[in-house]
């Protein structure tokens, strides 16, 4: 028997979430009524192949992408009323996002990569706080270098520090360590586990790999654009 | 959360923009090329009207100016000039020249008397110094131009008349020539007393006198001029000040000008499309940053104001730029043209055309950023997560208000900056519908292409798979290029059908010869002196006086704040005619002509035409100053004047009685053989030798060397259309690199040599070349076909080879351009590629 959950607990709820993309003759659902309840503080990884709608879920839940169907509230807010600028305005401080392949700034230095989000978000000392993220994750020495100048597993870091330099409440990493080899992967994923903690954020992780998604308190499978099973790891 | 303010955006535009300016290059070189154009048009033009203004005096040869046609001005009305300031009297009209011999060739001349005190301002300068008067009463100063046609030097002899002169130098500069105006043959100066000499001034002889006033310094001339005009109300004068010196020339330098710069204009849309493309192209390469920019929480209002303050930088680079040079341009120009230019203007900055340059420029910069900018900035955050080839979003509705209102503001300059607001509207409507005609047909060749049967060759199957893949440039190379060849085949069209009619046409259907100055009674003896020379020669003569509207209906000319629109017949001296039958080359169309005995009040038979200008009919009455009389007779019938027949066509002509009393002379026209010229000029010489002759070939010649400088010129303003139009090719070759080259590698690996690769890219190019082609071949000459038969009124008639020739050019020149594109896609190396795909 469930016990009823707390609201103030609760940092996503999504019920009956449907996706549908490509045209109107050709149309693809993509997620096929997706129910999904996520408390704050938790670390939740979403597990399915390629193809599963992992990635799809992970866009809708973080206000990227727009539900065809059902509802999607973040923090309290529902996000399937939000048109694109206001689903901007309501990621900032309140969702960080890392990707796969970091999606970096070309153009700017590590430092001015992490101060983006900060100075979207109106913050005044968006450059000192975004030096002490790059020295949290032990690039404190590599603060004026560009992307390509820097490795994998360097990038990525910048990415993390990047996505909780402004403090969100949910932390979104998509296939993490997709890029990067495996000794880097895991030094990468201990740097997540470590800003998430120290961040107090909810932390969901897509992944294909169960070694990593059994590092989470709570593993989510998906197949075929459904959830198919929901379990503590 | 309110959106980024300007400095933040600018921290992080400048930080994005840093060393990455591909795509942009575009931008800057289309908006540079449009900018200096408009702005060395405008510069040349107000450095040229400006000199004009300032060397007034020296045009004009004083402050102000009264002239007078077939007269002199009185003893007392020369004393009251004088109590106004300082007098030069010139006297001025055409005369034959010719060598003492009596077998020496005649030329056409101008032959100018005057006084002891000219020239009042400015110096005329001869080839062995500068002139000090009085000129001897037997010599004579010519032109070079009169000096080569009858190949004489200083110390030979020419005669005038019945006078003998001795050439006593040669002018190098004449300082009011431009103030004379239109002149037909090379000038010649002698003494006011040696013209008299000459015998040819006569009653009746048509010569302009001119009286020139030098005033205190500090005089208004233009209250002068207004006071004299208010005095002598009735006299029939014609006044100017040094203000309005050459009047004539202004106002061509001005329409040229204009003209020039609404071609510039076009030029600079079409740069407009290259500027579209260019930020296109680098908004796509931007397009995971911009992406990412929204993952962080940027709004699409952040977005628009990072990338348009980029954008900004380099579109007013590009316009600075822009404006340096077509500011440096004009003195370079000078030097080129030397004298096809009426003066020779030194080197200034003239704000005016330079300011509205800069507003042209940003305008278009930012009406041809704003669509692909729009897209750019509703572009989805999920794009990261999605491969979107081309994410064709509409434009939101601010954007599309931001587009309507630039436009309206472009549209709104060029019309308010213009001297004939109309004729620019025409223009530019007429521009405008070309390039949404040019768009749909771009579009249709799209759509052809996704319809056409699919080809069995893999290489003519994947060019025209690129004529209509996403992203492809068809319709974008199809308006710029489109336009730019259809405004060179309209041009090769007009240019080759006028001078097919000035060459082919006008000799056939004009006369050989126009003799004027005949004595009056004298009719019988000229013809019997012409035909002894070219029996089969045909004759029209007829009565020739002049003078000027000064009146129709109850309306004073004088009295008119501005003249009506086309109403260039009340502007000067008009010729002037009596008959007492219809003329030839003339149709009644309403009113009755009088009998050939009619003897009763005035009446005057007025142009149909000149008549709707003024809104005047018959029964309304004209009045005009005839040798300082005036003269009030009421419209007996409207004519429509056949122009074409090149004969005499006057506007007025009015019933016997009315004026023929008045001292005149007559004009007459021969046709024959134009190999007869030469012995009939002499034997009229001999019999009269007041007459002027004009043979129509030379003033063919004359007319066709003017429009050939200015086909030239247009020509050049136009190439600038071309340039930009290369330019879009150039960006949309840049903009396709990357598709082009995954083609190329996946050909490779599949077997294609690189001589296949470049024949598909030929055939791609070819087959845009050929779609130009037709395109421009239809509307150029459609255009062209509009200009020469509805507006001029000519027979159609072009030049084919030269328009074909003209279109080949075009589609040659954007065959090698792609296929230069398409060379460094030869050296991709699969291998390497495959690795990074």
């Amino acid at each position: 028997m469930h016990m009823p959950i707390d609201p103030a607990t609760i940092a996503i709820r999504a019920r009956n979430v449907t996706l549908s993309l490509g045209t109107r003759d050709a149309p693809v659902e993509i997620l096929k009524g997706v129910d999904l309840t996520l408390l704050r503080g938790e670390s939740i990884a979403i597990l399915g192949a390629s193809g599963s709608g992992k990635s799809s879920l992970m866009a809708v839940l973080c206000g990227l992408e727009r539900a065809s169907g059902g509802d999607v509230h973040i923090g309290g807010v529902d996000f399937g009323a939000l048109d694109e600028d206001a689903l901007a305005r309501a990621r900032r401080g309140r969702i960080g996002i890392v990707l796969q392949s970091f999606h970096l700034l070309p153009t700017m230095t590590a430092l001015e990569n992490v101060a983006v989000p900060l100075e979207l978000a109106g913050v005044s000392d968006a450059f000192a706080r975004a030096a002490d993220e790059l020295r949290a994750v032990g690039l404190g020495h590599r603060i004026d270098h560009y992307p390509s100048q820097l490795s994998g597993g360097e990038q990525q870091r910048v990415a993390i520090a990047r996505a909780v330099a402004p403090r969100p409440t949910i932390l979104f990493a998509d296939e993490p360590t997709g890029n990067l080899d495996a000794t880097t992967g895991v030094t990468i994923m201990d740097l997540l586990f470590d800003r998430q903690r120290a961040a107090g954020a909810t932390l969901v992780i897509i992944t294909h790999d169960p070694a990593l998604a059994d590092r989470c308190g709570r593993i989510i499978e998906m197949r075929d654009g459904q959830i198919v099973s929901d379990r503590a790891a | 959360m309110s959106a980024l303010d300007w400095a933040s955006s600018w921290r992080i535009a400048r930080r994005d923009l840093l060393g990455r300016f591909r795509g942009l290059r575009l931008l800057f070189l289309c908006l540079f090329l449009g900018v200096a154009t408009l702005a060395a048009i405008g510069s040349l033009t107000s450095a040229i009207t400006q000199e004009l203004s300032q060397r007034g005096q020296g045009l004009l040869g004083g402050d102000v100016e009264i002239a007078m046609t077939q007269r002199e001005a009185g003893e007392g009305d020369k004393a009251a000039f004088r109590r106004v300031g300082r007098l030069s009297e010139t006297i001025r009209l055409r005369a034959m020249a010719r060598g003492e011999r009596p077998d020496s060739a005649a030329v056409l001349t101008e032959l100018k008397g005057v006084d002891s005190a000219y020239p009042l301002y400015g110096t005329l300068a001869l080839q062995s110094g500068v002139y000090r008067a009085p000129l001897g009463p037997d010599r004579i100063l010519i032109g070079p131009a009169l000096a080569d046609r009858l190949d004489v030097k200083p110390g030979d002899r020419l005669v005038y008349g019945t006078a003998t002169f001795t050439i006593a130098d040669i002018i190098t500069d004449e300082p009011d020539r431009l103030g004379e105006g239109f002149t037909l043959g090379p000038v010649a100066i002698v003494s006011l007393e040696g013209l008299r000499r000459t015998g040819l001034i006569q009653p009746g002889s048509l010569y302009d006198s001119k009286y020139r006033l030098r005033l205190a310094p500090g005089a208004d001339a233009q209250a002068v001029r207004e006071d004299l005009e208010k005095r002598y109300a009735s006299a029939g004068w014609e006044y100017k000040d040094r203000d309005r010196a050459a009047p004539g020339a202004s106002r061509f330098i001005v329409r040229m000008g204009q003209f020039l710069s609404l071609i510039g204009l076009a030029a600079l849309v079409i740069a407009g499309i290259g500027v579209s493309n260019g930020v296109a192209s680098y908004l796509a390469l931007k397009r995971p940053g911009i992406a990412t920019f929204k993952v962080l929480g940027a709004t699409s209002t952040d977005i628009a104001r990072i990338y348009l303050l980029q954008i900004g930088c380099i579109a007013l680079l590009g316009i600075a730029c822009g404006l340096i040079v077509g500011a440096l341009l004009p003195p370079a120009i000078v030097a080129l043209a030397g004298d096809v230019l009426p003066v020779s203007p030194g080197f200034r900055l003239h704000a005016l055309p330079l300011v509205t340059s800069a507003a042209y420029g940003l305008l278009i910069a930012f009406l041809f950023t704003l669509p692909p900018l729009a897209r750019a900035r509703t572009q989805p955050a999920a794009l990261l997560f999605r491969g979107v080839v081309d994410a064709r979003h509409g434009i939101d509705r601010r954007s599309l208000i931001a587009m309507t209102a630039a436009g309206a503001l472009l549209v709104a300059l060029a019309l308010g900056t213009a001297r004939d607001p109309l004729f620019s509207a025409a223009v530019l409507g007429a521009t405008a519908a070309v390039m949404l005609l040019l768009l749909g047909i771009g579009w249709g060749v799209r759509q052809l292409a996704l319809r056409a049967p699919r080809p069995r060759r893999p290489l003519l199957r994947l060019a025209l798979a690129n004529l209509h893949r996403p992203g492809a440039q068809t319709a974008a190379l199809i308006v710029a290029l489109g336009l730019a060849l259809t405004l060179f085949v309209t041009l090769a069209g007009i240019q080759t059908s006028l001078d097919s009619e000035i060459r082919n046409v006008v000799p056939k259907t004009a006369p050989a010869q126009f003799v004027l100055d005949i004595p009056s009674g004298e009719a019988d003896r000229f013809q019997t002196i012409v035909r002894a020379q070219a029996p089969d020669a045909q004759f029209n003569i007829v009565p020739a006086l002049r003078g000027t509207i000064v009146a129709y209906g109850n309306q004073r000319v004088t009295d008119l704040k501005e003249l009506p629109d086309g109403a260039w017949f009340l502007r000067g001296e008009r010729g002037i005619t009596y008959s007492s039958t219809l003329p030839e080359g003339s149709e009644l169309v309403e009113g009755q002509w009088w009998a050939p005995d009619y003897a009763g009040v005035p009446l005057v038979s007025f142009d149909a035409e000149a008549a709707k200008t003024l809104g005047i009919d018959v029964g309304d009455t004209l009045t005009v100053s005839l040798l300082g009389r005036e003269i009030t007779a009421r419209i007996a019938s409207l004519r429509k004047i056949n122009w074409e027949t090149m004969g005499f066509n006057y506007i007025m002509v009015f019933s016997p009685g009315t004026v023929s009393a008045a001292p005149h002379s007559l004009a007459a026209t021969i046709t024959m053989d134009p190999r007869q010229d030469n012995q009939v000029t002499r034997a009229l010489l001999a019999a009269f030798p007041g007459v002027s002759v004009i043979a129509v070939g030379e003033v063919i010649e004359q007319v066709g060397a003017i429009m050939t400088q200015m086909s030239s010129a247009i020509v050049a303003a136009a190439s600038v259309a071309i340039l930009a139009g290369i330019a879009v090719l150039v960006g949309a070759i840049a903009a396709s690199r990357q598709a082009r080259s995954y083609d190329s590698v996946i050909l490779k690996t599949l077997g294609a040599t690189r001589w296949q690769i470049l024949g598909g890219q030929a055939l791609e190019y070819g087959l845009l070349a050929m779609m130009l082609a037709l395109v421009a071949l239809a509307l150029g000459s459609g255009a062209a076909w509009f200009v020469i038969v509805q507006i001029f009124d000519f027979t159609w008639s072009p030049d084919w080879l030269v328009v074909l020739a003209t279109l080949g050019g075009g589609a040659l020149l954007t065959l090698g351009i792609g296929l230069a594109g398409s060379i460094p896609l030869l050296s991709v190396r699969p291998a390497t590629a495959l690795r990074q795909l």
